[in-house]
């Protein structure tokens, strides 16, 4: 049993990336879609988004983050197995001609879905544009991974300008509205961020759809701990999303629910920094 | 020739419990049943009524011949095993999961309610026997060895049938078409199978090496389960009929009902899905030696009252927390079994009646502190359920919570149905089905609670015996007009 693990690769300070063999989910996933993993017997149903699905295997983008992700890194290699990936999940992106295609990304679960996406909406004849905004210069990714390729406009940003501009995705993006070259915008990554996103959008009236991040159990509408307020309605991610219209969310209990577990999480993690010095690991 | 006349003995012979101060710092099962000689000794209480008017037969929603089984184990009482065997025979012919419904049907309502016995003394206690007959063969090898009679009565192979959802209804239908000489797939969204047995119903009702046992039954059968097949996303509807001669969807109840009242999204407040399986399906009461978190605090409050409000009051105060259920409705309108509602209130769950929420009160970090109710009050006028009805008082009262847990009801999930558009269902999420329990697409068939609704583990399986037979016919047919 499990899924065997076919590629792994740094990608920066704190990301990094990993392909495994899960076939049931890359004969049928498309953009837009996710997949709920579970590292071993104790671990937990986390969701992560996919960067591409091809020949039986999925890639994904992957922040040393919490006990999962440690655990992915420091002890899950080529070869080894992992317990559980099931999807895809959640509805996928609508891909058709909308003329010009904004992706923005500032997370790595973004960074993972803007070269499919952008791939996608390339093939349906739209004008391409991708953002990939980073921290700062020990946080980008080599090029390779990032959706140059698909993009008609590319754009790196770093908070202190130590490669690409200096900025973020919204500064660009704000540019480009003003330059009339903007259409629609999709996005991801940190939850704040989407919040000033929808904003500033939603100022200019440009269509904006973005993936909400919330916390999952099974991924599949069977547990409701990822509902979000959406237009006055209760929504959940999982099963209604990812993708929603940014000018429907209510941000600010988004934000607020994806900090449920932050205590635990923080935990978890002390715990098991701990086990690994006590191993020597680091 | 005249029967000789029965000693009437009014009273059940018990069935030990562990203490309630043991119990509620642990999942360990509750009840520990009857050895072989207090089985016996309940057995013999009853009266046998003949299976033709046996009450407890028609009680059955899957008709288990109930006298049938109890008088093997009078029969043969000398001789243990042979007893078991002979019992678990008869059982197994309308019920292949007898481990676990002897554990979680609600007996009061159905085999024992009716039981002539109930009218002069205490009704039999069928559901432990069916429970020991179950365990006794199971950890006594007879379950394996009348397995391998099934198994070596085995012939060719008549065709292939995929499962969709692993829980009572689908693993009852996957376990008949096995049987049969079927090659059945389950598909399972989840990483474990069971469904609510496994991801719902907690270790202290039903502990998990009973399931366990079952589904490992199955695959000695030649069951296939795929783990994390999302019928209707990972594969579609269309897909399994081009593979296989039917399909079985047993998909069940599982997208929780949530009130649609103010705070719904405060931090702490849990539908009890969620919460049970965190709990129960993914360990978070061994957190952090387990990934998965839960956060109770002090004063949890459960909305509801069936069986899962209980399941998740004595889960949350096992988890170290004081636990009150608030019900709109009286007690004697409570839906869950009786056992479950004498247990959680002997391990220390409170009870606060007619009390309906109305707005979930958060404090400065978006976390749940208080429900405020308005108090309800009952009619004479009695509902579709034979309920007496409720209304407003406009009287309000608010309760200090630091967790909530709502357990008002799960609906169908509706990923298969969105997916195949031709699947029709009724406004409530249920799938249409005609008698023979067909869906209104040709050789995909379902039950459960995927077409009831609300309903209990017993009906699940009593449709995924049903439907198995369907299936058999449909195949038969087709491959005759082949």
């Amino acid at each position: 049993m499990g899924y065997k693990i076919t590629k792994k690769e740094n990608l920066s300070a704190i990301d990094f990336f990993m392909e495994v063999e899960a076939p049931h989910v890359a004969k049928s996933w498309k953009p837009g879609q996710f997949v709920v993993l579970i590292v071993d017997e104790k671990g937990e149903r986390v969701p992560m988004s996919v960067y591409y699905a091809e020949d039986g295997k999925i890639g994904m983008f992957i922040r040393r983050h919490g006990v999962t992700t440690f655990k992915l890194w420091y002890e899950k290699n080529v070869g080894d197995k992992i317990l559980s990936v099931a999807g895809p999940l959640g509805k996928p992106i609508e891909v058709k001609h909308y003329g010009n295609v904004v992706f923005a990304a500032d997370a790595v679960c973004a960074q993972a879905e803007c070269y499919a996406t952008l791939k996608a909406m390339k093939e349906a004849g739209n004008y391409t544009i991708a953002i990939h905004s980073f921290e700062n210069r020990d946080n980008v990714y080599p090029e390779r991974f990032l959706a140059k390729s698909v993009a008609d406009e590319f754009y790196i940003t770093t908070e202190d300008g130590s490669v690409g501009r200096k900025g973020h995705y919204l500064d660009v993006v704000k540019e480009l509205i003003e330059q009339d070259k903007v259409d629609i915008v999709f996005a991801g990554g940190k939850l704040g961020s989407l919040k000033k996103l929808a904003e500033l959008t939603g100022s200019y009236g440009i269509p904006t759809i973005v993936t909400v991040r919330q916390i999952m159990v099974d991924g599949t509408g069977m547990c409701g701990s990822c509902r979000i307020l959406y237009d006055g309605e209760v929504k959940f991610v999982c099963r209604d999303g990812p993708m929603f219209d940014a000018h429907k969310v209510d941000w600010d209990d988004v934000i607020k629910r994806d900090a449920r577990f932050v205590e635990q999480q923080n935990l978890a993690r002390e715990r098991y920094i701990a086990k690994l010095r006590e191993k020597g690991v680091i | 020739m005249t029967r000789k006349k029965p000693k009437i003995i009014k009273e059940r012979v018990p069935t030990p419990e562990v203490p309630v101060e043991e119990r509620v710092k642990s999942f360990v099962e509750v009840n520990l049943g009857y050895d072989f000689a207090s089985a016996v000794k309940e057995a013999e209480r009853c009266i046998q009524c003949p299976p033709e008017y046996a009450s407890c037969i028609k009680g059955c929603p899957v008709h288990i011949n109930i006298p049938g089984f109890i008088g093997k184990l009078i029969e043969h009482r000398d001789d243990p095993k042979k007893a078991v065997k002979e019992a678990l025979k008869v059982i197994w012919s309308d019920n292949t999961l007898p481990g676990v419904t002897g554990r979680v049907c609600p007996q009061e309502e159905q085999c024992e309610a009716p039981c002539v016995m109930g009218k002069v003394g205490d009704p039999i206690n069928i559901g432990k026997l069916e429970r020991f007959v179950a365990d006794y063969a199971r950890t006594h090898g007879i379950e394996e060895e009348l397995l391998r009679e099934f198994v070596s009565n085995g012939n060719d192979i008549k065709g292939k049938v995929a499962v969709v959802g692993s829980g009572p209804a689908g693993l009852t239908c996957a376990g008949e078409l096995a049987k049969m000489g079927y090659k059945v797939t389950i598909f399972e969204a989840l990483h474990k199978p069971g469904g609510v047995l496994v991801y719902g119903i907690p270790e202290f009702r039903l502990p998990k090496e009973i399931l366990n046992k079952e589904i490992a039954k199955l695959r000695e059968l030649g069951v296939e389960i795929k783990l994390d097949h999302i019928v209707g996303k990972t594969i579609t509807l269309e897909e399994l009929l081009e593979e296989y001669d039917a399909v079985f969807i047993g998909t069940g109840a599982g997208t929780p009902k949530l009130l649609n009242i103010p705070g719904i999204l405060l931090d702490r407040i849990y539908s009890a899905n969620e919460f049970l399986t965190r709990v129960n399906l993914m360990k978070a009461y061994e957190f952090p030696e387990y990934d998965t978190p839960i956060t109770v605090g002090k004063k949890t409050i459960v909305i509801g009252a069936g069986n899962t409000a209980m399941d998740a009051a004595r889960s949350a105060l096992r988890l170290g927390s004081e636990v009150t259920i608030a019900y709109r409705r009286g007690r004697e309108d409570m839906t869950a079994r009786i056992e479950e509602i004498q247990h959680a209130e002997e391990e220390g769950v409170k009870f606060e009646f007619f009390l309906s929420p109305v707005e979930f009160i958060g404090d400065e970090n978006g976390k749940i502190k208080a429900v405020k109710f308005e108090k309800m009050k009952p009619l004479e006028e009695r509902d579709a359920k034979g309920k007496r009805k409720i209304v407003g008082t406009g009287e309000y009262v608010t309760l200090e919570a630091d967790t909530v847990i709502i357990a008002i009801g799960l609906e169908p999930n509706k990923i298969i149905s969105e997916e195949a558009s031709s699947l029709k269902t009724n406004p409530d999420g249920t799938l249409v089905v005609d008698k023979n329990l067909m869906t209104s697409i040709p050789g995909v068939f379902a039950g459960g609670d995927a077409i009831r609704g609300e309903a209990t583990v017993i009906l699940a399986m009593g449709d995924g015996k049903k439907a198995a037979k369907s299936i058999d016919e449909y195949i038969r047919k087709k491959h005759l007009s082949a």
